[in-house]
């Protein structure tokens, strides 16, 4: 959906509302039920929500955004998040007349497909800082329940953010 | 329409390539060591993190409302006024309880390490790291408090990490799980040396340990007070696995750390004094190295 630039902000701000208010739950809540070794990235499942439905020339600041509220909550930045977020929202660009949303499962598959890539870029990034593949290993065994549980979410909370962005249901990326 | 489209495109390269060029630069310059939180984001993490600490209480809250009183809904009448009474009472021994607990478990904690010349500053848990990949956690001690970055974090059992970053009320410690810490340790018994680094889950591998040391099961790893972060002496860990093969030059050893992390509730901050001391040194080091 091509989005006009002043309804970015409002939008933008509900959403990153919504992100805190997750973050928030995900790192208080998680940790008392001894979920320490596993945590629910929501900021992925929103950028990958902005890079699918909308389209603005503004999109890579929307990333920075959404990363740089992300990184109140952890050590890890917004710089590794944003390069990774950048890059998908260009591959998926390129992609958009062939990604559909028309079915939950069809959502799902695209979704993990996605953060698959997104492991991909930051484990890239994460190997050439510290030259050691063992740590991408171990990355990788966490990534896998985290992503499922982030695919499998994914369906209602985009249906969720499309209320926030004011997307048409008509299940389709491109316009 | 057409020309629209191509300023929008030419629009997006343009803020592609300086977000793109900017988070690049971000990842290249950042500081492992330590990070300063910015004022606008000490603003965001003193705001959100009591909601943090809020949603702990709650839950608490919860719990012991699920413990005490809902089991107790489908008592018969004639025992409602006697087990509520029982249940007060026994609700007044519950915290009375907690509170013994909590006193001795923090006495114990500002017992440990009493020949440390630092002060101690106690603090609890409110949060972990939004992200799996690192091993952060979150306390309700900030600046204000006295806590000065890169502080010792400990508690009775042993060494948890450090201060990597803080706002006026909260700080965030680098736990000694995360990769991205490195602490120089020793094996108690031999003496050897090595760096203590994050491994998996609950695990830390020392690495750089000579293949010829004689490292056993069970032997006790303490910081070495190398590296200006640590004081020497704390309790970090014990052997659980030793690898030693017929060729190569160190060893391969894990090290189970003494601090049950999945059970952290308070912690003690250890703040030197003389830091602007340290830090003058640091600098004229590094002053001296760019020479």
């Amino acid at each position: 959906m091509r989005v006009n630039t002043v309804e970015i902000l409002p939008s933008l701000f509900i959403t990153i509302l919504i992100l805190f208010l997750l973050e928030v739950l995900s790192t208080s809540v998680l940790p008392l039920f001894g979920l320490v070794n596993y945590m629910i990235p929501f900021n992925v499942l929103i950028i990958l929500f902005l890079g699918f439905k909308i389209e603005s020339p503004y999109l890579a600041i929307m990333i920075l955004c959404v990363q740089y509220a992300h990184s109140i909550f952890t050590i890890e930045g917004w710089e590794m998040g944003t390069i990774a977020g950048v890059l998908i929202c260009i591959v998926i660009s390129y992609l958009r007349d062939l990604l559909h949303f028309s079915s939950n499962l069809l959502t799902i598959v695209t979704t993990q497909l996605f953060q698959f890539l997104w492991f991909l870029v930051t484990s890239s990034l994460l190997y050439l800082k510290l030259g050691d593949f063992g740590y991408i290993i171990q990355k990788f065994w966490r990534f896998l329940p985290e992503s499922i549980v982030l695919s499998l979410l994914a369906p209602f909370f985009f249906s969720f953010l499309d209320k926030v962005w004011r997307v048409r249901g008509e299940g389709l990326m491109a316009e | 329409m057409k020309m629209m489209l191509d300023e929008g495109s030419r629009l997006k390269t343009i803020i592609n390539i300086i977000v793109l060029s900017a988070a690049l630069y971000g990842v290249t310059t950042r500081n492992v060591d330590v990070r300063e939180a910015t004022i606008f984001e000490s603003l965001l993490m003193d705001t959100l993190a009591p909601l943090q600490r809020g949603v702990s209480s709650i839950h608490d809250r919860v719990v012991s409302a699920v413990d005490h009183y809902i089991l107790n809904v489908q008592a018969s009448k004639e025992n409602i006024q006697l087990k509520r009474d029982v249940d007060e009472l026994r609700n007044q021994l519950f915290s009375m309880n907690q509170i013994t607990k909590e006193n001795e478990r923090l006495k114990k904690l500002l017992r440990f390490g009493e020949n440390i010349k630092r002060k101690k500053i106690l603090a609890q848990i409110v949060g972990w790291d939004a992200s799996s990949d690192f091993r952060v956690l979150r306390i309700n001690k900030g600046a204000s408090d006295g806590i000065k970055l890169q502080s010792t974090v400990v508690t009775s059992q042993g060494v948890v990490g450090y201060i990597y970053r803080m706002t006026d009320h909260f700080a965030d410690i680098l736990t000694i799980l995360d990769p991205i810490n490195r602490v120089d340790v020793l094996i108690d018994r031999t003496r050897s040396n090595g760096i203590l680094e994050g491994f998996s889950g609950w695990k830390c591998l020392m690495k750089y340990v000579t293949r010829t040391d004689p490292v056993k099961l069970n032997d006790m790893v303490v910081t070495s007070g190398l590296g200006n972060i640590y004081p020497k002496g704390l309790k970090v860990g014990l052997v659980s696995k030793v690898e030693r093969e017929s060729y190569g030059i160190t060893q391969y050893i894990e090290v189970e750390p003494s601090v049950d992390f999945s059970k952290l509730e308070e912690v003690v901050v250890l703040v030197a004094d003389n830091d602007s001391k340290k830090r003058l040194e640091w600098k004229a080091l590094d002053d001296s190295e760019a020479d």
